[in-house]
């Protein structure tokens, strides 16, 4: 083979480099992937957005957060729905593949709610109580002023944004062995309704025909249940942002429809699914 | 009439609850029948599902690289061929309790070669110290860059000759403390894997790959700062060190820039040290953009042999000496991704591996002393020539699994002196048909030694 000059080589690449930009995904279809804590309102978000942007197809799906976010370096979502903060190790992955750290948005504040069955006589627990509940040091409601039932557990799959975040903020620990995950946080709820010892975990948006057990920092404090007032003074201990990350600054549609989500228009439906705002 | 009606009155009713109760019965049946068999399921879907949780613990991925090279290379036949690079498969085991166990075999036609293997221990308590052991990555960030994300294709030349092969045997700490973005890694290794001591015979001593040679310890400190530059991108920046030696078989050691000949005995430890700084820009402009660089300058050795009584004679055959080169090299990356599915990567790269002589001292022909007392005279080899190479590379992610890559890279040496005469600089090389073209490899100039590779790479 002749060999090639270093100039031509040159030329070469630059010229297949603007190609390459000029072949650049025109975003009018937008893959949204990721926590199903969010995906609620991200499938409210996108059915509003598209009645006034007819030319914009925005797909959601859940998965969990996890999920989302390996999509994401993957290539196979423009954003990625996460109730948690991207780790370390998921950002040298897009560092690796893409070359950028990725951008984080933080669309909605969360109470992560703790789900009783109504005939369960304890309301209110501590964080601390919480904690040993779902490390499975304590058993029984008697031991935290129900009555005489072993507590059953019900909580996410390790691919859960809620999962995690709850893990290090609640349980700080090993999840108990026997504590039952499930698919979903509407399957959570589902469970500890049907469950009268059951307890379960997850987003305010979810906590309908549930008791909805209330939740102080320690025992000097006093209990309350996830509410805006609530979230908004830091009274509810267990408190999150929920976020959408991208791969890169975002441009046209999918700017337009973030900043739309980040637009009063788009925050009330925050409210309205049973989040808070933002701001 | 009146007492038939009456008495149809009181049957009728009567067989209806009779036949209603017994439909009752049945339905009662069928209802502790279907409640029974759910119960089955529930308890086989509990069994099932923990099962399946021991299986969600062990992650399989691995990926092929099939490709096509073109060697400029005069001396090269064939000049180009099919090849498999890599062939992998990687086993991950991620114990809930903080354990992992990883082991990697890599696939060639007709060998199988364990690439790593090894038990990662996490702190439970801090969560911020892991313990590794086995055959793991040496601490160095373009060693620890995934071989299937290499934009490259390969690895830079002063890498590959200071840590062949890449993987090494040893323990290693990990120290990542939370909230800090910081990286220190702290490896006690055997340090001669991948090395090749060669013995009189020319028989290589370290070729088994699960042993050491020596009872040589080399010690190997990396640590990294993650800078994040707002929404602009980040900055990571740190550093690595090696400090090691590897056992002299020979009764001498040769100065890299050959005046100085140190007597020896078999078993003393040879010095291998050196340290590198590194840094890698990321930036999102128009798409993610990063400038990677590293900088390793140091004293490396190589193993020779003593003289030893040939075979039925009393003549000896002559030793070569140790030799202790001072070497410096480093490589910089340029790479930009292209919309989503495209990106172009170039790279500089450049390795001396002697840096007390220049080309103009060089003679072609391998250094190999009879005597310790010839070595004083300036006899430098060709493996003493700096070599830089410019290298360009395009990718197309044709999907999440499928990269397709064309890489080119323009290789250069650094030229010998002509002043000692042709047979100092010119080498011959062989044709394909095993003509012999005398003095066709002109080491005054520049040897072509350029490579087009065209790769495919499935990973899963």
């Amino acid at each position: 083979m002749k060999s090639l000059n270093i100039k031509k080589f040159a030329v070469i690449a630059v010229l297949l480099g603007m190609i390459g930009f000029a072949f650049a995904p025109a975003a009018d279809k937008i893959v949204v992937k990721g926590s199903d804590t969010l995906v609620i309102l991200a499938q409210k978000w996108a059915e509003v957005y598209m009645k006034s942007n007819s030319s914009v197809a925005i797909q959601v799906t859940g998965g969990g957060s996890g999920v989302g976010i390996s999509a994401l370096i993957n290539g196979a979502t423009d954003i990625a729905n996460a109730s948690r903060k991207m780790k370390a190790s998921e950002k040298d992955k897009l560092k690796d593949r893409y070359n950028t750290l990725g951008v984080e948005v933080a669309c909605a504040k969360d109470g992560i709610t703790i789900y009783l069955n109504p005939a369960n006589k304890v309301k209110e627990l501590s964080i601390k109580q919480l904690g040993e509940i779902f490390k499975g040091n304590i058993k029984n409601w008697k031991e935290v002023g129900g009555a005489d039932q072993e507590i059953k557990l019900y909580g996410r799959e390790n691919s859960s944004g809620t999962y995690v975040f709850f893990q290090e903020n609640v349980v700080k620990g090993d999840y108990a062995p026997s504590c039952q995950t499930l698919p979903g946080t509407a399957a959570v709820v589902n469970a500890v309704t049907k469950d009268p010892a059951g307890i379960g975990y997850g987003g305010a948006a979810y906590a309908t025909g549930i008791e909805i057990c209330k939740v102080k920092k320690d025992d000097k404090s006093k209990a309350c249940i996830p509410t805006a007032e609530t979230i908004k003074t830091g009274e509810y201990p267990i408190t999150r942002y929920l976020y959408m990350y991208l791969r890169n600054k975002p441009t046209g549609a999918i700017k337009q429809y973030i900043d739309w989500i980040l637009s009063p228009e788009g925050q009330k439906l925050v409210v309205e699914v049973g989040y808070f705002p933002v701001k | 009439m009146k007492r038939i009606i009456l008495i149809a009155f009181i049957l009728i009713p009567a067989l209806f609850f009779k036949a209603n109760a017994q439909e009752t019965t049945v339905l009662k049946e069928q209802i502790t029948e279907v409640d029974d068999k759910v119960s089955g399921l529930t308890e086989r879907l509990a069994t099932d599902e923990a099962d399946l949780q021991k299986l969600a613990k062990i992650k399989v991925s691995g990926y092929v690289q099939a490709q096509w090279q073109n060697f400029e290379n005069l001396n090269t036949q064939p000049t180009n061929y099919f090849s498999l690079k890599r062939t992998r498969i990687k086993f991950t085991y991620e114990a809930s309790d903080g354990v992992k166990l990883v082991l990697q075999p890599d696939f060639s036609p007709g060998a199988v070669d364990l690439r790593e293997a090894y038990v990662v221990l996490n702190d439970r308590w801090t969560k911020t110290l892991s313990l590794w052991a086995g055959k793991f990555n040496r601490p160095n960030y373009e060693v620890e860059y995934s071989s299937g994300q290499l934009e490259n294709l390969e690895r830079s030349l002063i890498i590959r000759t200071l840590y062949p092969g890449e993987y090494a045997l040893g323990a290693k700490v990990e120290y990542n403390p939370v909230n800090v973005p910081f990286h220190l890694q702290v490896a006690l290794l055997n340090g001669n894997d991948g090395l090749t001591v060669n013995n009189s015979a020319g028989v290589n001593l370290n070729s088994n790959s699960n042993k050491d040679i020596d009872n040589y310890k080399d010690i190997m400190v990396r640590a990294v700062y993650k800078l994040k530059l707002g929404s602009f991108g980040g900055l990571d920046f740190g550093a690595h060190g090696y400090f090691g030696s590897i056992k002299s078989n020979a009764l001498q050691t040769l100065s890299s820039d050959y005046t100085t000949i140190k007597n020896v005995n078999i078993g003393d430890g040879i010095g291998r040290n050196w340290f590198g700084g590194e840094f890698q820009f990321f930036a999102d402009v128009l798409g993610g953009m990063s400038i990677k660089g590293e900088y390793i300058a140091g004293k490396n050795a190589t193993v020779g042999y003593a003289p030893v009584p040939a075979a039925g004679t009393t003549a000896a055959v002559p030793g070569v000496a140790n030799f202790q080169n001072n070497f410096a090299g480093y490589y910089l990356y340029f790479i930009k991704n292209l919309g989503s599915k495209n990106q172009f990567s170039f790279r500089y790269d450049y390795y001396d591996p002697n840096t007390d002589v220049t080309g103009k001292d060089v003679n072609v022909k391998k250094f190999t002393p009879a005597d310790a007392t010839v070595v004083k005279s300036k006899t430098v080899g060709k493996s003493d020539l700096a070599t830089s190479t410019f290298g360009f590379a395009l990718h197309h992610y044709f999907d999440d699994n499928i990269r397709i890559s064309l890489d080119y890279d323009i290789v250069n040496n650094e030229k010998v002196g002509t002043t000692a005469g042709v047979s100092n600089y010119m080498e011959n090389y062989t044709k394909a048909d095993g003509t012999v073209v005398k003095n066709g490899l002109d080491y005054s100039k520049n040897v072509n030694n350029n490579v087009l590779t065209l790769r495919i790479q499935a990973k899963f």
